[in-house]
């Protein structure tokens, strides 16, 4: 089995940076770094087939190129605010091996010519923060941060920044907003962050576990990173497996795997011998698919195909005790409560459906309501002003077209009682 | 088209109609070229490209998702739908939501008529909601500030306020706050937003969220009567509209003129106009104390001033007049005096200022045009708001670097390049120093000691001026003392020549028509149009040849005079000097002295009070003509309200008419078709030509004339600079005014030297005595001026600060003591 990202996670201390370069090189690939130029650690990201983490899978190293030329000071943002319902991968890297996070970002800085790196957390990691600050420290003692790092005659100076606990500040434009100071809410775009990110300058913004991935590639060649995966999703995913199976948990596996291998093999199967009923594949802003498709592999382009996205990697599994509707509530709750209010048919839509859900829930429904709920998600699906307002069409639509009796079972009962499940 | 316009071109189709746009353009304004409305809320033209609230939603081909046409930028060959099904569902759903918990209760909502919630919902919207629960509650009208009213069940979360306050007012006071369908528009801490230009929010405001509480329900918007007008206040000229019903003032908005105040107006133009209904405002013509008819005012008028003209010569009659009379009735004035009554002795001001300029006058839009604005003795946010905006506006989104040069600081520090603080009272050493730095010497090294300023800083400050393409140079002549105008003007012309360099200047005196007092030559040795007594063939060519030819006195010469006996009769019209000019109250007691003072004003003053015949000035509102803004746009101000009383300009030719002075105009038409004859420099200006934009006068000639006052009387104290406010508690502004909350106390702000010399600390109540006066002001330490100046805003009449300063001076020598 192929680790890259929790090779030797769990070794006592590894915290620590001396335990970091005696167990895992640590920081041993500045060296091959410094040995290149820039731009040929640019080509072999490209060349390795990174793709980002945080949800979208853009290709990292394209993004690393589409830097605006000859603009400085230039930015990197590592996106900490893991914040996606079901996603719990970079808190596991944070908290097990902050060193693997600052390695990737300083070669992703070398890479760009960048000279400040920024990691904004999300507020709920008020813990880690401490901890990664104290591996910053340590990292600035041995000479990997700040000036002339290991007489390479490069510079760059790190530091934490927690959010306030907005899932938006995750969109990588309001984690920038939120950066500066400003409220968290998202940019017009273009300009893209590559070109006018933080203060106005060019940015990088990376999920962690892509810049944890980086100093795989340099120590170990982008062939070797190609040739995990797939054809066209290369290398290891960290996936976030939650719900109803019996061993929840983060697990590393090459893009490819087959998705009823992440429940069966590594989560231990379903819970209680229970069947499968539905799974979200990518975090809770994919649409989720029924367990008809629970062979689909594992990677971009296959659940793509399925109709849903791999997203972040968070793969929640639903039983078939579970009643649809109310976890496409809860998750109608979780939107409503993090839409910033930018846009009209998020801040509205997202209430609304809520409002229209709780009747469900509560046998208030009335059959005409599924067909409403379907043209909510209708207006609002890619007519909201950043991926927060479809996102939180995802859970409702795909319910809908997989499971519309649970709907119909919920409203046929059309007496007041005992709501079916709670938030 | 050259081949570089071309390239800046871009073609594109919208709904089968094409249409070419400057490259940048976004979809909105493009399809307005063809008539084609794409609804919006958020956008607006001067805010920029925001994309919240999803009206605009368009099709485009080959982009796979509709595309708000408020942030997308043309492109060459674009094809945007905006009629097709996808997209007309796309605006039934957007306008569902954004009327999901908007309470629809337009029967009693101020925007009901003139809303674009309610005209797109019209045109655009569902014809009913499918929403079945209850709308989402908030408190109903809570005061925002004292003048502006918010209903945040109204809002839509556009941002359109709090995108103003953040962009054009630089102050971001208005903010949102809280998340997802709770978020609010809101002040930190629920602060009043009460900033000098708060209530441009109102007219952008998509909907009855942000009402004016004085208009609120006192009128319909389709009830109200709009007149076209000018702000009658600073010299800026703001373009507003009147509305009013029944004759009576209702509610002041922008009409937004790109040329002169780029859409927005400031608080004082918006809520300044209760003296239109005060009952401080002269009705009625008085003589001795009692209402006569306005015929037999005019004729005692006459009468008397040709009484003692006859007796002790023409100059023993004066006039004052003041910038805040219409170029028609300066003019008739000016003409009156000199051609009815043979004397030159007519003036408005007492500061130093000559007519003309040795570079281009400069217009308001130059400023964001040039690559450097140098600011000198001005203070645009408490002296010409709109400006404010405009610097602003220039130095953060078009790239304008600024130099400012003063004696106090101003809020435009903080956006300029250089900004270089002189002592109060050495504006003339320090521009000469400039002077000497533009022509490439050294400004000495005593230039230090004397303006606190350095030889090095000059020149610092003259390589910038050197190295720019285009520098605009804002002045304000009413704050220069003794002859620095002079010097100034040196400075102009030497920058003028440089190699490279275009120049130009705005003279930039706070009064509402400041330069068009200086054009219709209400000035004691130059006729209209910077016609030089020298020039005495030309003045005959133009007056005739009984024009007279002598000198006349100057404002302060006048006072004097009175003083003294000499001069027997005295015409002040708009102007106070008992309450304004310095050494006021030794003014009131040498007018005492007169045979004949007539005062002829809008309000009730000081001055008036003291008058032998009062006669009543109908000001703005009432009025009708044109003025001169500081950019010298001539525009046109249209009255909103009627009024028994004639306008001004009548009122002096029933006056002229008795003197026996040729035929009187019929209409105030008449006196501007006469200006335009007369004046040189206003041969454009017709009522035709000036109607929607304004136009530019041609710069009048260049004249030097002799300086009205010294500079500052050596001795010991701290050299006073009185500083203006915006919101002064005077006549215009009274105590039941709107804005009353905007008053300030009385305070002195003295350097943290100078306070430490004195033993005096913030907060401190001290008496500052100078000129045989006392005034009591609050002690700020805040370093507004270097050491051994101290400046005091004049907040109010009240204060009495004018008599504090010696006859004849700018600043003056107070004693601080507590």
């Amino acid at each position: 089995m192929t680790q890259i990202l929790f090779k030797n996670i769990d070794t006592p201390n590894l915290t620590s940076i001396d335990v970091y370069e005696k167990t895992l090189d640590g920081y041993q690939s500045l060296r091959k770094a410094f040995e290149k130029k820039p731009e040929e650690v640019v080509e072999m990201v490209k060349a390795s087939g990174l793709r980002g983490r945080g949800g979208a899978g853009f290709p990292t190293g394209l993004k690393w190129s589409f830097l605006a030329k000859d603009v400085f000071p230039r930015y990197l943002a590592c996106n900490a605010d893991e914040s996606e319902p079901g996603t719990c991968k970079d808190r596991d890297l944070i908290m097990k091996n902050p060193h693997l996070l600052i390695e990737g970002m300083i070669l992703c800085s070398y890479a760009c010519r960048i000279e400040t790196g920024y990691i904004y957390m999300r507020g709920e990691f008020w813990e880690y923060e401490e901890l990664m600050d104290k591996a910053i420290d340590e990292a600035y003692a041995k000479g990997y941060l700040g000036k002339n790092i290991m007489g390479s005659g490069f510079n760059l100076d790190m530091y934490t920044h927690m959010g306030a606990g907005a899932y938006i500040c995750g969109e990588e434009s309001a984690l920038l907003s939120s950066l500066e100071g400003y409220r968290g809410e998202p940019r017009l775009k273009p300009p893209f962050p590559a070109v006018e990110g933080l203060y106005g300058k060019p940015t990088i913004v990376n999920n962690v576990e892509t810049l944890c991935a980086v100093p795989f590639i340099l120590m170990n060649g982008p062939e070797a990173y190609a040739a995990i995966g797939t054809e066209k999703s290369k290398g290891t995913k960290l996936v976030s497996v939650s719900g109803h199976v019996k061993k929840p948990g983060n697990y590393e596996v090459p893009l490819g795997t087959p998705t009823i291998d992440l429940i069966e093999k590594y989560a231990g199967g379903i819970r209680d011998g229970n069947k499968l009923k539905a799974f979200i594949p990518g975090g809770s802003s994919v649409p989720m698919l029924p367990a008809s498709k629970a062979d689909v592999p594992y990677d971009y382009e296959s659940i793509m195909e399925a109709g849903s996205m791999l997203g972040s990697g968070a793969l929640i599994v639903m039983d078939d005790t579970t009643n649809v509707v109310v976890e496409t509530l809860r998750l109608a709750h979780f939107y409503m409560h993090e839409s910033c209010g930018k846009c009209t048919p998020c801040r509205e839509g997202t209430r609304w459906m809520y409002q229209i859900l709780t009747d469900i829930n509560n046998k208030k429904g009335k059959p005409e309501q599924v067909d409403l709920l379907n043209d909510i998600c209708d207006n609002m699906s890619f007519k909201c002003f950043c991926p927060l307002g479809d996102a939180a069409v995802g859970p409702v639509a795909s319910s809908i077209k997989y499971f519309r009796e649970d709907y119909e079972e919920l409203i046929a009962s059309m007496k007041t009682g005992q709501p079916v499940g709670t938030i | 088209m050259d081949t570089a316009t071309q390239t800046d071109m871009v073609t594109l189709t919208i709904d089968g109609k094409t249409v070419t746009v400057p490259k940048g353009t976004v979809v909105v304004d493009a399809a307005k070229k063809v008539d084609i409305e794409i609804p919006v809320f958020c956008y607006h033209e001067k805010l920029g490209p925001f994309g919240c609230c999803r009206m605009c939603l368009v099709e485009v081909e080959k982009m796979p998702k509709m595309a708000t046409a408020c942030t997308l930028a043309v492109g060459e060959g674009m094809v945007v739908k905006t009629n097709t099904d996808k997209v007309e569902k796309a605006q039934k759903g957007v306008l569902e939501f954004t009327l999901l918990n908007h309470p629809l209760d337009c029967p009693v909502c101020d925007k009901g008529g003139e809303c674009p919630l309610q005209d797109n919902t019209f045109k655009f919207g569902p014809p009913d909601t499918r929403m079945e629960y209850n709308r989402f509650h908030r408190d109903k009208a809570t005061p925002l500030s004292p003048v502006i009213t918010i209903d945040r069940e109204r809002c839509i979360a556009c941002q359109r306020c709090t995108r103003y306050s953040d962009i054009i007012e630089k102050d971001q006071a208005l903010v949102m706050r809280n998340r997802g369908f709770q978020n609010r528009v809101s002040t930190f801490n629920d602060e009043p937003y009460d900033t000098r230009f708060s209530g441009n929010v109102i007219d952008i405001c998509p909907v009855g969220a942000l009402t004016n509480t004085d208009f609120r329900f006192s009128a319909r918007s389709w009830d109200l009567t709009n007149a076209s007008t000018l702000c009658g206040h600073c010299a800026c000229n703001c373009n507003m509209t009147l509305g009013t019903r029944l004759n009576e003032m209702k509610r002041i908005t922008t009409r937004p003129n790109d040329l002169v105040d780029d859409g927005w107006i400031c608080d004082k133009a918006r809520w300044g106009y209760g003296f239109t209904k005060s009952k401080n405002r002269i009705a009625q013509p008085r003589n001795q104390g009692h209402s006569v008819g306005i015929q037999e005012a005019c004729t005692e008028v006459a009468a008397s001033l040709k009484k003692i003209v006859e007796a002790h010569g023409p100059n023993s009659v004066g006039f004052i007049g003041s910038g805040y009379g219409l170029n028609e009735d300066l003019y008739s004035y000016q003409k009156l005096f000199r051609m009815g009554l043979g004397t030159n002795n007519i003036d408005h001001k007492t500061y130093s200022d000559t007519t003309g300029l040795p570079v281009a006058h400069f217009d308001l839009l130059d400023v964001e045009t040039s690559d450097l604005v140098v600011l000198i003795a001005s203070d645009p946010t408490e002296e010409l708001p709109i400006l404010d905006l405009r610097l602003k506006k220039a130095v953060t989104r078009k790239g304008v670097s600024m130099i400012v040069l003063t004696d106090q600081q101003t809020l435009m520090d903080k956006y300029s390049a250089l900004s270089l603080r002189y002592n109060v009272g050495s504006d003339g050493d320090l521009l000469a120093g400039l002077n000497t730095a533009l022509q490439g010497q050294s400004a000495g090294s005593d230039i230090e000691n004397k303006t606190g300023v350095s030889a090095d800083q000059l020149k610092a400050c003259a390589e910038k001026i050197k190295s720019a393409g285009k520098v605009c140079v804002i002045y304000n002549p009413a704050a220069l003392t003794g002859s620095s105008i002079h010097t100034l003007k040196q400075c102009l012309a030497t920058a003028g020549g440089l190699a490279d360099t275009q120049v130009g200047a705005m003279p930039a005196a706070p009064v509402t028509n400041a330069v068009g007092a200086m054009d219709m030559g209400v000035l004691p040795d130059v006729y209209p149009g910077g016609l030089a007594l020298s020039e005495s063939e030309a003045i005959k060519a133009k007056w005739g040849d009984t024009a007279p030819l002598d000198k006349g006195l100057s404002a302060l010469e006048m006072i004097e005079k009175a003083k003294s006996g000499e001069l027997k009769a005295l015409v002040v019209y708009r102007s106070n000097p008992v309450n304004d000019f310095p050494s006021g109250h030794e003014v009131g007691e040498a007018l005492k002295k007169l045979d004949l003072l007539v005062v002829h004003d809008m309000m009730e003053t000081e001055t008036a009070k003291l008058a032998h015949i009062v006669l009543p000035s109908n000001g703005p509102g009432f009025d009708e003509g044109t003025t001169t803004n500081i950019g010298g746009r001539v525009q046109l101000r249209t009255k909103g309200l009627t009024t028994d009383n004639p306008a001004d300009w009548k009122i002096v030719s029933m006056i002229a008419k008795v003197l026996g002075q040729e035929t009187a105009p019929k209409d105030v038409n008449a006196v501007t078709a006469e200006i335009a004859e007369k004046v040189n420099g206003y041969q454009e200006i017709k009522r035709s030509a000036i109607r929607r934009e304004g136009k530019s006068r041609e710069a009048v000639t260049s004249v030097n004339v002799t300086p009205v006052s010294d500079g500052i009387n050596t001795g010991n104290g701290l050299v006073l600079r009185v500083a203006d406010v915006l919101f002064s508690h005077d006549k215009i502004l009274d105590a039941e005014s709107d804005l009353a909350h905007q008053f300030q106390p009385s305070t002195v702000h003295l350097n943290e030297k100078d306070a430490t010399g004195l033993g005096v600390k913030e907060g401190d109540e001290v008496r500052v005595t100078g000129n045989g006066h006392e005034v009591k002001a609050e002690v700020r330490v805040s370093n507004r001026c270097n050491p051994g100046g101290v400046v005091i805003p004049k907040v109010s009449d009240e204060q009495g600060l004018m008599f504090l300063v010696e006859a004849g001076q700018t600043v003056s020598r107070v004693t601080i003591r507590k």
